[in-house]
């Protein structure tokens, strides 16, 4: 990935300060943005558009492939955080990790459903967005999110191939572990395996992430 | 029968959806009946929660916000239509000026700001239709800190929206904030935050609360930052009846 050449991959260089930088949120920040929304404000249904719409688009244009289904499935998502929005109390997940997930399990059903045609291979452009450039280019250092994005992509370039590929298969691509198996052409123990190791890699490396919210 | 410990084994599994299907259904039921699992599920998901940030952002089509915006909130699309002619007109526009200008960098540059103006109108066209169609408008003046202002409440009874306008308040003071208020019948329900950074009346639009009765009025108070839930503990600045 071209355009990550000095990012603040190490979690713990992290400070907030990086945050801010990055227009990224806080606590407070992030609870006075739910209570509004909770309060029905449109104005910050609009502020949480605005900042989450280019990281829910990427998601689900690397998933689907298909410019209208991303849309649809990034409009799901925020309709999904509007109904249901709860206080914080009551939610483990920050907005922003909560939209990822709808996005990408709303995502990976519409995969599904596509069973019967053939599924387009994504695994150059799922490679971490290696050689991917978005279709229009974003300006990375001020856009917020950017500094997670990094330390994101730098947990990922840790793990070895082999793990990243079961990771992304199952992850990204919906793919159970057996399903995995058959298209790796390895035994199911191994896959276990693999995903056990990574898992439990990335969840230590990005549980660094818990305080930073959108 | 499983026993708790293939559970604890396959959380991570099944936080990340690779179950097979018949194992994710026995997850599934198991969860109903167990808290601790519950719990560490909520934890891994939390944990896995930004891999998505892996994948590199997309910028959004113009209008694409917009719509969004539009369609959570359900609202019927005729403005948008109307507007939609023009907006492409004038963004065909800007964009060929902008590539014969300044290449292709200085087009998404444009584009860039093309959105960001685009949604800016669309907030606009918003508050405007809504002081537009307004049935009812309320007004409360106030004092505070030896600043005398006011709130304005413009009530739109159609699609029972407001525009809300509070100006003339000095920053609410440390540890403090502006708070707005729905009265119902059975009592206060939490609203908008009101932030005043700078100088200027502050406007917001909001619908009414999502569950509970109907909505009789509306008050402002000075909360204290850490209030966050509950019935109002500051001072009540303005109190208005519908």
């Amino acid at each position: 990935m071209a355009k990550l050449e000095s990012p603040d991959a190490d979690p713990r260089r992290a400070s907030e300060g990086a945050a801010h930088r990055a227009g990224l949120v806080g606590l407070a920040r992030e609870t006075s943005l739910r209570n509004r929304l909770i309060a029905r404000d449109e104005q910050a249904l609009v502020e949480l558009v605005d900042l989450a719409t280019p990281w829910l688009l990427g998601v689900a244009q690397a998933m689907l492939h298909d410019h209208d289904e991303s849309e649809d499935v990034v409009m799901e998502a925020f309709r999904a955080v509007w109904e249901n929005i709860t206080p914080v109390a009551a939610d483990h997940a920050g907005l922003m990790p909560y939209l990822l997930r709808v996005t990408r399990h709303r995502s990976i059903d519409r995969l599904r459903r596509r069973q019967h045609r053939e599924r387009k291979h994504s695994a150059a452009v799922l490679e971490w967005n290696r050689q991917a450039v978005p279709p229009a280019e974003l300006n990375e250092a001020g856009h917020p999110g950017w500094q997670v994005h990094a330390q994101v992509h730098a947990a990922l370039e840790q793990l070895p191939a082999e793990q990243q590929m079961v990771v992304q298969l199952a992850y990204f691509e919906g793919l159970t572990r057996s399903e995995i198996a058959g298209r790796l052409g390895i035994p199911l123990g191994t896959v276990k395996t693999r995903l056990r190791i990574a898992f439990t890699r990335l969840r230590t490396t990005l549980a660094g992430l818990k305080e930073w919210v959108l | 029968m499983r026993s708790h410990d293939w559970f604890i084994e396959h959380r991570t599994d099944y936080a990340a959806g690779v179950l097979e299907r018949d194992d994710s259904a026995t997850f599934d039921a198991h969860l109903r009946n167990c808290d601790e699992c519950r719990a560490e599920i909520r934890r891994i998901e939390a944990e896995l929660g930004w891999l998505p940030m892996a994948l590199a952002p997309v910028a959004p089509q113009p209008g694409f916000r917009r719509r969004i915006i539009q369609q959570v909130l359900e609202r019927p699309d005729s403005r948008a239509r109307r507007w939609r002619l023009p907006a492409g007109l004038a963004a065909s526009l800007l964009l060929a000026g902008g590539a014969w200008w300044a290449g292709s960098q200085g087009t998404r540059e444009l584009q860039t700001q093309l959105v960001q103006q685009e949604t800016r109108l669309a907030a606009l066209q918003d508050t405007l239709a809504i002081m537009h169609r307004a049935s009812r408008v309320m007004q409360a003046s106030l004092e505070t800190a030896g600043r005398r202002g006011g709130l304005v409440i413009f009530a739109d009874e159609v699609t029972h929206r407001w525009n809300v306008v509070v100006h003339g308040l000095p920053p609410a003071p440390p540890g403090r904030r502006y708070q707005f208020w729905f009265i119902r019948a059975d009592g206060m329900v939490r609203g908008a935050e009101i932030r005043l950074g700078q100088p200027g009346p502050v406007m917001f639009t909001t619908g009414m609360p999502k569950t509970g009765g109907t909505v009789i009025g509306a008050a402002l108070t000075i909360e204290p930052l850490a209030a966050t839930d509950g019935p109002p503990q500051g001072p009540e600045l303005a109190h208005l009846m519908l």
